[in-house]
């Protein structure tokens, strides 16, 4: 198989179809350059081998499906932005991302799940009182939060006058927190390195 | 609101700046990769393929193809790399990766504490290797 065939290779044309469909969030320079460079790679792994074609097999395979491997591109173009930012959509967007790589993103999408949930339930809250002042942080028979009694008589209010600025706070609070263990959960990821034996079945996956 | 939530977030310690030259060493125990693949160019520039081949020949790391190009992006997007396309003899363009001076430095410091991390646990290990 020559070089020019390789360039057109259907299998290898169908896999940057999609891989080009699914790099989405990648600037258009940044997503031609990577195209370009899988081809090369696909093209170069196969060009001396003896049988191309399931050199080209294996080379996708090690590569991942299109969605993988542009989940990867996506995610790290995001984890390196988000790393350095304080804004909350962007971190919980990149950590839904990141969810689907493996458990550490899976333990930070549900960390920011809670601590923005929480954070956004306290804003909420706290914009609600004046309107519903019955809204408070209760304790008693009907349980204890951020709640409207039905039976106020019988429930105790625990922060009177005090309830906007303690939640705003806590709530603030909440924001920080999440948004720092976040960033530094960032920070401390480590790439995935393939096991000799991870590699080897895949190989053998191939040949079979 | 907004405006307070950023100047909080500003008075929290932030490791991302200032302690961002000591980030690497804390990764360094982790992962080796990132190491591996700035060391690979350390004295030549090489393309995709060749760096797999040269962490797979000179350490044994088995990198999968859909690893190695995404972590490249970073170090690129993070100035430790840089790259050139360059019309190869075999009728396509590679891509070529070479070491900034921000990468050589990060390399060179990795590599320190490598070398540290390893004589240290060496010694620790020494006893068990020696059965004693």
């Amino acid at each position: 198989m020559t070089t020019t065939s390789l360039l057109s290779n259907v299998r290898i044309e169908k896999y940057l179809t999609r891989l080009q469909s699914s790099l989405r969030g990648v600037a258009e320079d940044d997503k031609q350059d990577i195209l370009r460079e899988i081809r090369a790679h696909i093209v170069d792994s196969a060009e001396h081998a003896p049988d191309p074609q399931s050199a080209i097999d294996r080379t996708l395979r090690l590569l991942g499906t299109p969605e993988e491997l542009a989940s990867r591109y996506s995610t790290e173009c995001q984890l390196r932005r988000a790393s350095s930012s304080f804004s909350p959509w962007l971190l919980f967007r990149t950590c839904w991302n990141w969810a689907q790589l493996g458990i550490k993103g899976t333990l930070a999408f549900f960390l920011a799940l809670f601590g923005y949930g929480m954070a956004l339930g306290c804003t909420v809250s706290v914009f609600i009182k004046p309107f519903v002042p019955k809204l408070g942080l209760w304790t008693g028979p009907e349980g204890f939060g951020i709640i409207i009694p039905d039976h106020a008589d019988r429930m105790h209010e625990l922060l009177g006058s005090y309830f906007i600025p303690v939640i705003a706070v806590i709530g603030f609070v909440f924001a920080i927190a999440t948004t720092q263990i976040l960033r530094w959960m960032m920070r401390q990821r480590t790439p995935r390195v393939a096991s000799t034996a991870e590699r080897s079945s895949q190989l053998a996956q191939v040949q079979n | 609101m907004m405006a307070i939530y950023i100047a909080l977030q500003g008075i929290v310690p932030n490791n991302s700046n200032g302690d961002r030259g000591q980030h690497w060493e804390a990764q360094l125990r982790k992962g080796c990769l990132e190491m591996a693949i700035l060391a690979s160019l350390w004295q030549s520039r090489l393309y995709g393929l060749e760096i797999l081949r040269a962490l797979s020949e000179k350490s044994e790391l088995d990198v999968a193809e859909g690893t190695l190009y995404p972590i490249l992006s970073r170090l690129k997007g993070e100035g430790l790399l840089d790259s050139e396309w360059v019309e190869a003899e075999a009728g396509h363009p590679r891509k070529y990766y070479w070491l900034t001076a921000p990468g050589r430095r990060r390399a060179r410091e990795m590599a320190g504490a490598w070398n540290e991390f390893a004589d240290k646990l060496t010694s620790l290990v020494q006893p068990v290797v020696g059965g004693k």
